[in-house]
């Protein structure tokens, strides 16, 4: 059985499945919107949470949350399930799936077989949505791939029990009642950009929000120090990769939050904000020019020779202009 | 990024069904959705990634033949694994996985059964697990 579920591709795996699962009920919104109202833009950097050996930097907030803060801010019910028992994680999804109800599921991708083999780290919060079962094999709709795939239900057991950190533990999410759902409204867009711009200026750690991509930036500095020129070169690549690889990506959400501006500018009536999504659109391409500029440093160019201090330059100059952007975001809505 | 700025760099995702979708300005200054094979800077972040994880495996691969370490360090490194992650996939503790890694003459002691706890770990055969393939 499949469910007639349109399968779309998005930027963000969490948005995918979100926006795929809304579209299952009829409410049709873009990618931007619900990433907008997911309040996704975020940053971190983690020199004491590691993976590969390496500190996570992190461009979206814990998996989860987007659900999680759209389907409250809309009004719709939702359950979720995390399990201990592997069998039992199976059956549960099956019970749901054979209502007819599509299951969102968070997984890792170092065993996913249609994952490319480059892909394949120990990266535990993608997510997926199970549609369909024939037989032995699940009909997934990944938001990273193009058509709609298909798991035997060993792969896709390993996959919601992938080990490292941040364990999936089986997760997995659905919208359960959408009755009591409201209309998308102004209130909402502005109270998921103030919470945006909250999370961007206002955690008191140095290493979230706006703040964070400037203690990156001081990192950065001294890395050649601290790691030798290798792994100084080893961890920009990591960042790199967390900038712009499936499911995270950097430059990439601010191009998509600056798209979700341009779409509340119009719900919230206020060209100002159209205008701080192009100040942003210029922050997101100062991204990609930092990424463009780092690449250097594996790839040995011939030719220019940078220093990480001139590179850390770059991110202390976006930090910057994002901090003036939230800010002045959140005193447009404010006033608004 | 304006639409025509897309990267299609397909070093990494050309033959998978894997894409990104990339947010670009079209000519009216609306963002658009375009799909994308990938971006050069990315692939080469990746690639270095893997040429120096290839890199370690190599000089492992030369301490396995010299008696040094066991198949199993090899296997963990070219699979990106680590004793951590696989004792967690196999139930033996991280300290026992350290240890089969560094002691051949411990390894090569272990039972049918523990070998193939351990390959299962790494999805790979018993055969490939004692072996340098």
């Amino acid at each position: 059985m499949e469910l007639e579920f349109e399968h779309k591709p998005a930027g963000h795996c969490e948005n995918g499945v979100v926006r795929n699962l809304l579209k299952f009920y009829g409410v049709d919104m873009s990618e931007a919107m619900i990433f907008g109202l997911g309040s996704g833009i975020f940053f971190s950097h983690m020199p004491f949470y590691k993976m590969h050996g390496m500190p996570v930097t992190s461009f979206r907030p814990l998996p989860g949350d987007i659900f999680t803060r759209v389907t409250k801010l809309l009004g719709i019910k939702v359950k979720k399930y995390k399990f201990r028992d592997q069998q039992l994680a199976m059956e549960k999804l099956d019970e749901i799936l054979m209502k007819g109800i599509p299951v969102g599921v968070l997984v890792g991708v170092y065993h996913l077989p249609y994952f490319p083999r480059e892909y394949r780290f120990h990266f535990n919060a993608h997510n997926i949505c199970v549609i369909g079962k024939d037989g032995d094999e699940y009909v997934v709709s990944d938001p990273v791939v193009i058509e709609k795939c298909r798991l035997s239900s060993n792969a896709l057991r390993i996959v919601r029990f992938a080990k490292g950190t941040y364990p999936p533990s089986g997760r997995m999410y659905y919208i359960s009642d959408i009755q009591g759902m409201r209309v998308l409204d102004a209130s909402m867009v502005r109270k998921a950009i103030l919470k945006a711009c909250n999370r961007m200026l206002r955690i008191p750690l140095p290493m979230f929000g706006a703040d964070g991509i400037a203690y990156l930036s001081r990192r950065i500095r001294k890395w050649e120090r601290l790691y030798g020129k290798k792994g100084a070169a080893l961890n920009l690549a990591q960042v790199i990769r967390m900038l712009e690889e499936i499911g995270t990506g950097g430059a990439g959400f601010r191009f998509m939050y600056s798209a979700f501006l341009q779409e509340a500018a119009d719900i919230l009536n206020n060209p100002r904000i159209k205008e701080l999504s192009m100040e942003l659109t210029e922050v997101g391409d100062k991204w990609r020019d930092f990424a463009y500029h780092s690449a250097r440093f594996f790839k040995q160019r011939e030719g220019e020779i940078e220093t990480y201090d001139q590179i850390a330059d770059k991110l202390a100059e976006i930090a910057k202009r994002e901090k003036e952007i939230f800010t002045k975001l959140e005193r447009e809505v404010k006033i608004g | 990024m304006k639409v025509n700025e897309v990267p299609q760099d397909g070093d990494i995702l050309k033959g998978t069904p894997v894409r990104d979708v990339c947010y670009a300005l079209d000519e009216e200054g609306k963002y658009r959705e375009v799909i994308s094979v990938g971006w050069d800077p990315k692939n080469d972040a990746i690639n270095f990634a893997w040429s120096a994880i290839n890199e370690e495996t190599e000089k492992i691969r030369q301490d396995v033949i010299a008696g040094r370490l066991s198949p199993l360090s090899y296997h963990l490194s070219r699979l990106v694994m680590t004793p951590e992650i696989l004792a967690q996939y196999t139930g033996f503790s991280r300290r026992e996985v350290k240890r089969f890694c560094k002691k051949p003459e411990i390894f090569f002691k272990l039972g049918y059964d523990d070998l193939s706890k351990l390959a299962s770990g790494l999805s790979i055969s018993v055969e490939q697990l004692i072996s340098l393939d």
